[in-house]
């Protein structure tokens, strides 16, 4: 019961900071720049050839589901890592520094339970920030384009599905928490790191880099007979979720993964935390 | 209530602390005295539970800090030198945030603790536009939270005003009088350390120089401030008397010497005697005295 308390105001204290916004609000200009640059005609023409070649009316499937799937993608992968890292990075590295962490610690609390109450909130952000990203990219995209037919079109997952208006809106709603889930493997190496003895700054930095290079090695060809052991090889795997016959299988190794991935970044960063002197 | 065996610590190759062995017993004020980097932060970490000894113990009640962490801080409550909090959330918020970590706490304890520091009016005000001394006083009511049996208090009047001292210091003397609280200090204010405080402890390059009485570093001679005319002939005259020493214008006598006999001499010889003034060693002489000691 105390847990939850203490939970309830370790979120009050993520919540009722004016920087914990940021994340939210960027998402909300990178999106109205999506919308923009996809007004403009040469994108548009770029979908409606896709679209057209395989038979269907670009109208139909070129809808507010279908914008607010790419605004989805283009803007979550690399600026989501980023936000996300930066909340991950500040969790315990921040109270440390600022010297909350000692107020905090005086009192008869595990320091266990701290770097659980604080990768408990560092998940509960992720959700909210991917729902926010994607519940705002679905409205912006409804009042962009209106109602119909979800097309996707990812080619380095192989997917390529032309859905109908319901389907594919609630495939989009679906897909929502499954990219949540992948995303918060950035949270807990985020969170890793934030239990080391370094600045705030230098845990999101060191977590985007991890991010960065797996991201940048994966794409080197030479590394090709690797990719299952890269991480960002299982992130993208939410995405299945839009094939005609979803690979339940090999999603749920993939999440078994980024889980297994998560836990070993809790256990690791609470025991790192566990045998840290704070001064 | 508080005893340190054999307690040390080293960061890398550097030592803080060797071999604290210290025992502060129920209902103290204590004082923890020392330069900076003397190792009193790193003494109230260890026993807080915050920083790992290299070797030694720390117990609260017979309880080990080391072994039994969250039983040994039950009751217990600290502030630091700079105190921190969540700056742009309310003082309330603040307390009912660090109180939860130790149990849930009717409004009425933490109102009357609100009231008991004085901080009733802006309690509910962000801690970004609290004063300096509203955030020392905020640290100590967070430290009262709830009602622990010892404080362990490092600078608690650092920073603050003439007037926010004189306060802290009331309040200090009050919880130990009122709620028979024991109290561990640390400060680089000596004159209310003085004040204050039943016993000290010294602390230099991490070694424990004095611990006692401060009093009792005064040493037992007594010591007036003398204005004579002519100055040589009645150094002459003290100098008859056996364990008097005349140093510029203290006069030294051994216990037991009475002064009005060495007046009446004096007066005697036809010297003038201006004033004979009671010289009390102030704790800050003493401090500077044995922290400036060859080792």
């Amino acid at each position: 019961m105390l847990f939850l308390t203490q939970f309830r105001f370790e979120l009050l204290k993520m919540f009722a900071r004016k920087r914990t916004y940021i994340g939210f609000a960027a998402f909300l200009v990178m999106e109205i720049f999506v919308l923009f640059m996809l007004s403009l005609p040469k994108p548009q023409a770029h979908m409606r050839h896709l679209i057209e070649q395989n038979g269907y009316a670009f109208g139909d499937y070129y809808s507010g589901t279908t914008v607010a799937m790419m605004m989805l993608l283009w803007t979550t992968t690399l600026l989501g890592s980023l936000y996300l890292a930066l909340v991950a990075g500040d969790l315990m590295a921040k109270e440390v520094e600022d010297g909350t962490m000692r107020m905090l610690l005086c009192r008869p609390v595990s320091r266990v339970r701290v770097a659980l109450l604080k990768y408990f909130s560092a998940v509960v952000y992720t959700f909210a920030l991917i729902g926010f990203i994607g519940l705002t990219a679905l409205l912006a995209g409804l009042i962009y384009r209106g109602y119909g037919g979800l097309f996707v079109f990812a080619p380095e997952q192989g997917i390529f599905a032309l859905i109908e208006p319901a389907r594919g809106i609630r495939l989009y709603l679906a897909a929502i928490p499954l990219l949540a889930l992948s995303m918060t493997t950035i949270s807990s190496i985020g969170f890793f790191f934030s239990c080391f003895n370094m600045k705030p700054a230098a845990a999101s930095i060191v977590t985007l880099s991890v991010i960065f290079l797996d991201f940048i090695f994966r794409g080197i060809p030479y590394f090709e007979s690797l990719h299952p052991y890269f991480i960002t090889t299982h992130l993208s795997t939410w995405m299945h979720i839009y094939e005609s016959y979803p690979p339940w299988w090999r999603m749920t190794k993939d999440y078994c993964y980024l889980c297994g991935l998560d836990i070993t970044c809790l256990i690791a960063g609470a025991a790192i935390f566990l045998r840290r002197d704070l001064k | 209530m508080i005893r340190l065996d054999r307690l040390s610590k080293s960061f890398g190759a550097r030592p803080a602390l060797h071999d604290l062995t210290l025992e502060i017993p129920k209902g103290q004020i204590f004082g923890l005295l020392g330069h900076n980097g003397a190792g009193k932060s790193t003494t109230f970490g260890m026993i807080l539970g915050q920083v790992f000894p290299s070797g030694g113990a720390a117990y609260i009640r017979d309880v080990s800090v080391q072994a039994h962490r969250l039983r040994a801080l039950q009751g217990v409550g600290a502030i630091f030198e700079t105190p921190a909090f969540y700056d742009y959330l309310s003082g309330w918020t603040n307390l009912r945030i660090l109180t939860s970590y130790t149990r849930r706490l009717p409004k009425g304890e933490l109102m009357e603790t609100v009231k008991f520091v004085g901080l009733e009016e802006r309690i509910h005000d962000p801690v970004r536009v609290y004063s300096h001394g509203m955030r020392q006083r905020l640290a100590l009511a967070q430290a009262l939270l709830p009602r622990p049996e010892l404080v362990l208090l490092d600078e608690p009047a650092e920073g603050l005003d003439p007037e926010g001292i004189h306060e802290m210091r009331h309040l200090i003397l009050r919880l130990n009088r009122e709620r028979g609280m024991t109290v561990l200090l640390s400060s680089h204010l000596l004159s209310e350390v003085e004040q204050m405080c039943d016993r000290i402890a010294v602390l230099n390059k991490g070694r424990m120089i004095f611990e006692g009485k401060w009093t009792e570093l005064a040493g037992d001679a007594l010591r007036y401030r003398l204005d004579i005319d002519p100055w040589e002939k009645g150094a002459a005259v003290i100098a008859e008397f056996p364990g008097a020493v005349l140093s510029e214008n203290i006069l030294m006598i051994p216990p037991g010497s009475d002064i009005a006999g060495i007046v009446a001499r004096l007066v005697h010889a036809g010297i003038q005697v201006r004033a004979v003034e009671p010289v009390k060693q102030s704790l800050e002489e003493i401090y500077l005295t044995l922290v400036s000691a060859p080792a």
